[in-house]
């Protein structure tokens, strides 16, 4: 009897609890489901753009900007600011559930892996301001304008280089790989660092490869990523891959690098160079960004990887770009912000006042830094750009940092990195949903 | 009358429960459903699929290596702290001068959370760091070595500092325990002439059970959910090498696979429990009261 008696008490606890937990969510939902309705009262609409708090100095969201677009438009403009750190996540779980803010501002290569680009955005091939676009690839993915910004020039990635040191040792840029390693024996002989490796983030193995296998692909098996991404080839099925991996682990034991690669990461590259300590690096220009804020007279460039004979400059896709998902409850008035952006007048006060280069063919570019004028001049106008790797990558690729770190810890030879991302790369895209895995 | 007395008190343990099983019970019954599941965030419909999940942690290498990594950190750093905690708690439970100040310095660097202890050896540990000058200034050249990028010695290094944190902690157990044991005991023992390892293995050691099973405990299960100081000092890495159970938990959560992550997380449960729990009856019975 008082056993019954103490199961039935258990049992209405229990039941309680559910019923608690269960109308907690609930309420949770409805409530988030009137803020962000409640606005919208009258004709004026308001747009909600989510935005990870660490981009809060975004070009896009600058007030002057958000109060002429509303005068011109009659529609307001709310933020949402999203911590950083949980700026994917809750992303996704807003995408999920259909709680979507009107534009996203993302970066494009993670939004490809992230938040489902194909299943959750717009294509934004045929807005007005798209015919305008300069460079499209920076903006594009799987072929389609899925993002939108006024500049295309960060994220340059191949070998910063300390121009100083070059011009002491008479050195000019090297174009192959023969040359490269001959330029690193001189530098090394001047008794400075000649390339310098923090691979304790493993990620920063993957600059060298990353532009090699893109520049190779574009040139030589231009429908590579898709045959790799309906898994009809390898990456182990381009022996030149494995030479690339090869030629980056040789530059560290012919002696050309800083002993500890494993143990540097990449905090450190910016005093390195300040101290004229190494004299290049395998990085984007954000690296050079990053010096120049420190000492301004420092001059730092940036050369393609040299693993080819004349190689394109890598370019990752930009990070900051507007989306707009399928289901904004305000699509039109979406398609007007990008439109107002898009325009003349507030994309030239944009590229002005951030120093961009330009996107638009009849937005100018304003002076810029040497380096950057160096890209445009030399890698940009030309056309000797190529995306990197990772822009047709659909899945999380931190496991091919870690097997490229594990070359250089001596466990994997490059032959073995290539077959075991091929594992996991056609678990991943299996574990995705992928068709053809 | 004194049946309502006894639901009085249950009542009382309701509120207790109440947030317990909020926080706890139904996260953990959720947890293993979703175990069973494909839950990722970018397929919106859950497939119930059975034990997939498992089938996959078993062929991943990946996976087993983090086992192992998880098991051997567990086994060396019970063993450790547990051995040099005894040491220390013995050595100062005798009448030293300096001994409430060493007490003080073995127990601080478990006051320190592990994160500032891992930030703390990183560059200490490089292959140039403070340890391997430190060997080399003293003539052992022959030990230095990659200390966090050998990939065949870096769960060990990483073992060795928690040991290092951790220890004091255990320390300060054994000697609460080795405190409450009476003096008479050992006058006894001196009197029928035991030798002073003979009443450390008769007496001390069968009374202080209690606080070794504490720290058994303690230590194996701390040991088996190891985090932090994999996370800060490698990462995992290099490549996979430091990997354990908790950043493969990570790992997978990142790779989108939050069914799998869930998986994983269920196993260690089990394999937490499966470990402790009997670890934890067969100690009981061996415990003696005064």
């Amino acid at each position: 009897m008082k056993n019954h008696k103490r199961k039935k008490a258990a049992s209405i606890v229990l039941a309680s609890l559910l019923s608690i937990s269960l109308t907690a969510c609930g309420s949770g939902g409805s409530d988030s489901g009137t803020a962000a309705g409640g606005d919208s009262k009258g004709s004026k609409v308001t747009l909600e753009l989510a935005i990870s708090k660490s981009s809060q100095d975004s070009a896009f969201i600058q007030q002057d900007i958000l109060d002429e677009f509303e005068k011109q438009t009659n529609v307001r403009v709310n933020l949402q600011l999203i911590p950083a750190e949980q700026t994917t996540t809750v992303l996704q779980t807003k995408l999920a559930v259909d709680e979507t803010p009107d534009i996203i501002q993302y970066n494009l290569a993670s939004a490809v892996t992230d938040l489902n680009l194909e299943r959750n955005f717009e294509i934004l091939d045929n807005e007005p301001w798209a015919s305008r676009i300069v460079n499209k690839d920076v903006l594009s993915a799987g072929g389609h304008l899925y993002s939108f910004h006024v500049s295309q020039d960060t994220g340059m990635q191949g070998v910063v280089y300390n121009k100083q040191i070059f011009e002491d040792l008479g050195l000019s840029i090297p174009t192959n790989y023969e040359e490269f390693l001959a330029i690193c024996e001189k530098i090394k002989a001047s008794g400075i660092t000649p390339v310098f490796m923090p691979y304790k983030d493993a990620w920063a193995a993957n600059i060298w490869p990353a532009a090699a296998f893109a520049d190779f692909a574009a040139k030589n098996d231009p429908t590579f990523f898709d045959d790799l991404n309906s898994n009809k080839k390898k990456w182990s099925d381009i022996p030149e891959f494995k030479t690339f991996l090869e030629q980056q682990y040789e530059v560290y034991t012919k002696g050309y690098t800083n002993t500890d690669v494993l143990s540097d990461s990449y905090d450190m590259a910016v005093g390195k160079f300040l101290n004229k300590e190494v004299a290049m690096m395998f990085m984007g220009d954000w690296l050079i960004e990053g010096v120049a804020e420190q000492d301004p007279s420092m001059e730092l460039g940036v050369f393609p990887i040299p693993s080819t004979q004349d190689a394109s400059l890598g370019a990752s896709p930009l990070g900051g770009q507007l989306f707009i998902p399928k289901k904004s409850k305000h699509l039109e008035e979406a398609k007007q912000f990008l439109d107002f952006i898009a325009s003349k007048e507030v994309a030239q006060k944009i590229v002005d006042s951030k120093g961009y280069v330009s996107n638009f063919s009849d937005v100018t570019t304003p002076e810029l830094p040497a380096y950057k004028q160096d890209i445009v001049d030399n890698y940009i106008t030309p056309k000797k750009t190529v995306l990197t790797t990772d822009a047709y990558m659909l899945v999380d690729r931190s496991e091919l940092y870690r097997l490229l770190q594990d070359q250089f810890a001596g466990g994997l030879s490059p032959e073995e990195v290539l077959k075991a991302w091929d594992e996991k790369f056609s678990q991943l895209m299996q574990d995705k949903g992928v068709a053809g895995f | 009358m004194k049946r309502a007395k006894n639901l009085y008190s249950y009542y009382m343990i309701y509120p207790a429960l109440l947030i317990y099983s909020i926080f706890f019970v139904i996260p953990a019954i959720a947890g293993f459903y979703y175990s069973f599941t494909d839950w990722r965030l970018d397929r919106l419909e859950l497939q119930f699929i059975g034990w997939d999940n498992f089938k996959k942690i078993f062929s991943d290498k990946t996976l087993i290596l983090a086992l192992q990594n998880t098991a051997i950190f567990a086994i060396v750093t019970v063993v450790g702290k547990n051995v040099i905690g005894l040491l220390l708690a013995v050595g100062l439970n005798m009448r030293l001068r300096t001994k409430n100040l060493l007490r003080a310095i073995f127990y601080s660097p478990s006051i320190l959370s592990i994160l500032v202890i891992s930030i703390l050896f990183t560059p200490m540990l490089r292959t140039e760091g403070t340890i391997n000058k430190l060997l080399e200034a003293v003539g052992l050249h022959s030990l230095s070595q990659a200390w966090l990028t050998n990939p065949s010695i870096v769960i060990w290094t990483i073992a060795i500092v928690s040991i290092w944190q951790s220890a004091g902690f255990q320390m300060a157990i054994y000697l609460a325990g080795l405190q409450s044991i009476s003096q008479e005991y050992y006058e006894a023992a001196t009197i029928d002439g035991a030798s002073s390892w003979k009443s450390f293995f008769k007496i001390t050691l069968p009374l202080l059970l209690p606080a070794i099973n504490i720290n058994l405990m303690l230590t194996l299960i701390g040991g088996l959910k190891v985090f932090s100081e994999v996370y800060v000092m490698t990462g995992g890495g290099p490549g996979n090498a430091s990997q354990v159970v908790g950043t493969i938990i990570l790992r997978s959560f990142g790779e989108g696979n939050w069914g799998l992550g869930t998986a994983v997380n269920t196993l260690l449960f089990v394999v937490v429990t499966i470990i402790a729990i009997p670890l934890l009856i067969f100690m009981r019975r061996k415990e003696v009261t005064e």
